[in-house]
C-alpha cells in the first residue's frame, strides 16, 4: 500500500514540474468521486443480471447480489428460442445495419470533410452551415417528411432505410473538420509533390494522421446505429434488428423480469467492449506532426 | 476530338467535388430535402387523406406562424426557459468536460476502464436500457417512490435554503449565487450530460503534436504556462466542436420539441409544429453563431 502510495506521488521526480503531491491526490479523489457516481448503474445492471428473482423483487433493492447465478440467462435463451423468427436473424440485422452505418459513415464523412477542410471551392460556407442547420433539426420532429422521404425512395422496409440516412448525418463532417483543420497544409502538400494522388493523400496522410478522430466518431456512430430499433422503417419480422427483440423480451413483464435483466446487461455490454477497444487504440496513436521545421 | 487537359487548380477542384459528392448526395436527399418540406408543413394547413392516402396541403401563409406568438399559451415560456436552460448548461458541461478529459489524459493503470466508466450515460442512454430500467423500478417501487421522492425534495429544499443563506452572507451578488446553485442542483445531468464531450476532447488532447510538449519542456515551463500556452489554444476549435454538440443534444431533448412532437402526434396539428422546430432551430442557431464568433476573435490559433 505503501509502496503504492509513494509511486502515485513520484511524477514529481521523473515526469512533470511544479506537480505537487496534494494537487495530485486531490485531483484523483475528485476523480474516483465522479468515478463512483457514474459507475453506479454499471454495477446495478451487472448485478441484477446476476440476481436470483426474489432477490430482484426485494425492497428496498439491493445494490449488490447475494448468491449470483446464471438463471436470467437461461430465462432469456428460453425467451429467444420461442421467437417467431431463427435469433440469428436478429443478430445478423443488427450486425449489417450497425456496421453498415458505422463504416459508411465514418468513410462518407471523413471524405466530405477533407475538401470541405482543406480546398476552396464555392459554395463552401454555405454547405458547412447547412449541416449545422440540420443537426439542430430533431428526428423526432421531422419524422413524417423522413418518412415520406424513405418511400419515395422505395427503401422503405429494407436496410438501407436505416443505413442510409446514417451515412450522410452532419455531426461526423463537422467534427472531422475539425480535426482535419489542424492538419498542417505542408504535409499534404509534400505528399503532393510526391507525386500522390488525392485520393492516396486522403488515406495515406491524412486518415492516419486523424485516427483519434475518426475512432471517436465510430465510437458514437456504433452507439447510435446499435440503439437503433428500427420500428418505422423496418416492417418485416426478417429484418427487425436484435434491439428490437431484446425490447420485446424486456417488455414482457414481471414474468420476464429475470431475462430483462439479463438483456440491459446485453445490451449495455456490447457497446462498452466497442469504446473499451476504440479507445485503447485512440491511445496508441499519439499522433505527432510528421514534420520537421 | 481534341482532349483539353485540365490545369492544376481544375483538377483539384473536380476532386474536392469528388470527396464530397456521395456524402452530399445523402445529405440533400435525407436532410435538407426534410428542411424544405417542414418549412412548406409550416406555411401550410396539413391534412391527412385518410380515403387515398397521403395528405392534402393547403397555403395558409403566415397563420401558423402569428398562432404560435399571439395566441399558443404556452410555446413562447416553453421557448425561453428551454433556451435559457440550454445556455446555462453550456459551460458547465464544457468546463467539467475539458477538466476530466485533461485528467483522463494523464497516464495512470485502468486508464480505458476509467474513461469508459465516464462515457457510460451515453451509452446507457438508449431506449432499451431505460425502458429496461424503468420497468424494473416500476415493478419493484410502485407507490412507494412516490412517498420517497417527496421525503427527498423536502430535505433538498431545506439543505438549498441554507446554502443560499450561507453564502448570500458572503455578499455574493446574488444572480451568481443562483447560478451555483443551480449547478450544484443538476450536477448529475450534467456528468451525464458530457460523455461524448470528454471522448472529443480526448482526442483533441491526443491530436496535440507531442514535439510541441517537449518545446514547452526544454524551454523551462511550468504545467500550468504549458496548459494555458500550448493546450488550451490547440483544443480551441474543438471546444467548439462541443459547444455545437452540447447545444444540438440538449435541444433534441428539450421541451420544445418535446411540445412540437406532442402537437404533431397527439393534436395532429403537424403546420403548428413545423413551426415550433423550425423558430426553435433559428433561436439555437442564433445562439450558436454568437458563442462560437466570440470565442474564435478571442482565440489565436496556432497553424
Amino acid at each position: 500500500m505503501k509502496k503504492k502510495l509513494r509511486h502515485l506521488f513520484r511524477h514529481r521526480k521523473n515526469r512533470k514540474l511544479n506537480r505537487s503531491p496534494a494537487g495530485n491526490a486531490l485531483l484523483f479523489f475528485l476523480m474516483g468521486i465522479f468515478g463512483v457516481l457514474m459507475a453506479v448503474p454499471l454495477v446495478m445492471i451487472v448485478n441484477n443480471a446476476l440476481k436470483p428473482l426474489d432477490e430482484l423483487f426485494q425492497y428496498p433493492p439491493k445494490l449488490f447480489v447475494r448468491n449470483p447465478t446464471l438463471n436470467n440467462f437461461v430465462d432469456l435463451f428460453v425467451a429467444m428460442n420461442s421467437s417467431w423468427v431463427p435469433f440469428s436473424r436478429y443478430v445478423l440485422n443488427t450486425v449489417i445495419i450497425t456496421v453498415g452505418g458505422t463504416v459508411g459513415h465514418v468513410i462518407l464523412a471523413s471524405m466530405a470533410a477533407y475538401p470541405l477542410s482543406k480546398h476552396e471551392f464555392k459554395g463552401k460556407n454555405l454547405l458547412f452551415s447547412m449541416v449545422v442547420l440540420s443537426m439542430m433539426f430533431s428526428w423526432t420532429v421531422t419524422q413524417i417528411p423522413n418518412y415520406m422521404i424513405i418511400s419515395w425512395l422505395h427503401i422503405n422496409n429494407t436496410y438501407w432505410a436505416l443505413i442510409l440516412p446514417a451515412c450522410s448525418f452532419g455531426m461526423g463532417l463537422y467534427l472531422m473538420k475539425q480535426f482535419m483543420d489542424q492538419l498542417p497544409n505542408a504535409l499534404m502538400e509534400s505528399a503532393r509533390l510526391d507525386g500522390a494522388g488525392e485520393f492516396r493523400v486522403f488515406f495515406r496522410i491524412v486518415m492516419p494522421n486523424v485516427k483519434p478522430a475518426w475512432l471517436t466518431l465510430a465510437i458514437f456512430q456504433f452507439q447510435q446505429m446499435w440503439g437503433n430499433t428500427g420500428y418505422m422503417f423496418l416492417r418485416d419480422e426478417e429484418l427487425k434488428p436484435l434491439q428490437y427483440s431484446l425490447q420485446q423480451i424486456a417488455a414482457g413483464g414481471t414474468a420476464r423480469a429475470g431475462a430483462s435483466a439479463a438483456v440491459t446487461f446485453i445490451i449495455a455490454a456490447i457497446p462498452i467492449i466497442f469504446f473499451l477497444i476504440c479507445q485503447s487504440n485512440v491511445l496508441e496513436t499519439m499522433t505527432t506532426s510528421g514534420m520537421k521545421e | 476530338m481534341k482532349k483539353r487537359r485540365l490545369s492544376l487548380e481544375s483538377k483539384r477542384k473536380i476532386n474536392g467535388y469528388l470527396f464530397i459528392l456521395p456524402w452530399l448526395v445523402g445529405f440533400v436527399v435525407f436532410y435538407v430535402r426534410s428542411l424544405f418540406m417542414t418549412v412548406e408543413f409550416s406555411l401550410s394547413d396539413l391534412q391527412m387523406d385518410v380515403v387515398n392516402g397521403g395528405y392534402n396541403l393547403t397555403w395558409v401563409g403566415l397563420k401558423n406562424y402569428i398562432y404560435a406568438f399571439t395566441a399558443h399559451g404556452s410555446f413562447k415560456q416553453i421557448l425561453t426557459s428551454s433556451v435559457l436552460n440550454m445556455v446555462v448548461d453550456i459551460p458547465l458541461i464544457i468546463f467539467f468536460s475539458l477538466f476530466m478529459a485533461l485528467l483522463l489524459n494523464r497516464k495512470f493503470k485502468g486508464r480505458t476502464l476509467v474513461r469508459a466508466i465516464f462515457f457510460l450515460p451515453v451509452i446507457l442512454n438508449a431506449e432499451a436500457i431505460l425502458d429496461a430500467i424503468e420497468s424494473a423500478t416500476a415493478m419493484v417501487a410502485t407507490g412507494v417512490s412516490a412517498a420517497s421522492q417527496e421525503v427527498a425534495a423536502e430535505s433538498a429544499g431545506i439543505g438549498m435554503a441554507y446554502y443560499i443563506d450561507l453564502f448570500g452572507s458572503l455578499m455574493l451578488p446574488k444572480s451568481v449565487l443562483e447560478y451555483i446553485v443551480g449547478a450544484t442542483d443538476r450536477i448529475t445531468s450534467i456528468i451525464s450530460a458530457s460523455g461524448v464531450q470528454i471522448v472529443i476532447f480526448i482526442a483533441a488532447l491526443q491530436s496535440i503534436p507531442s514535439n510541441l510538449y517537449e518545446v514547452a519542456k526544454m524551454e523551462g515551463a511550468t504545467a500550468y504556462e504549458t496548459f494555458w500556452k500550448v493546450t488550451l489554444p490547440m483544443i480551441t476549435p474543438h471546444i467548439i466542436t462541443n459547444i455545437v454538440y452540447t447545444v444540438v443534444d440538449s435541444f433534441v431533448s428539450s421541451d420544445v420539441v418535446t411540445l412540437a412532437y406532442n402537437e404533431a402526434f397527439t393534436n395532429y396539428n403537424y403546420g403548428l409544429s413545423s413551426v415550433f422546430s423550425l423558430v426553435s432551430t433559428l433561436v439555437t442557431c442564433g445562439i450558436l453563431l454568437l458563442i462560437c464568433g466570440t470565442i474564435t476573435k478571442k482565440s489565436s490559433f496556432y497553424n
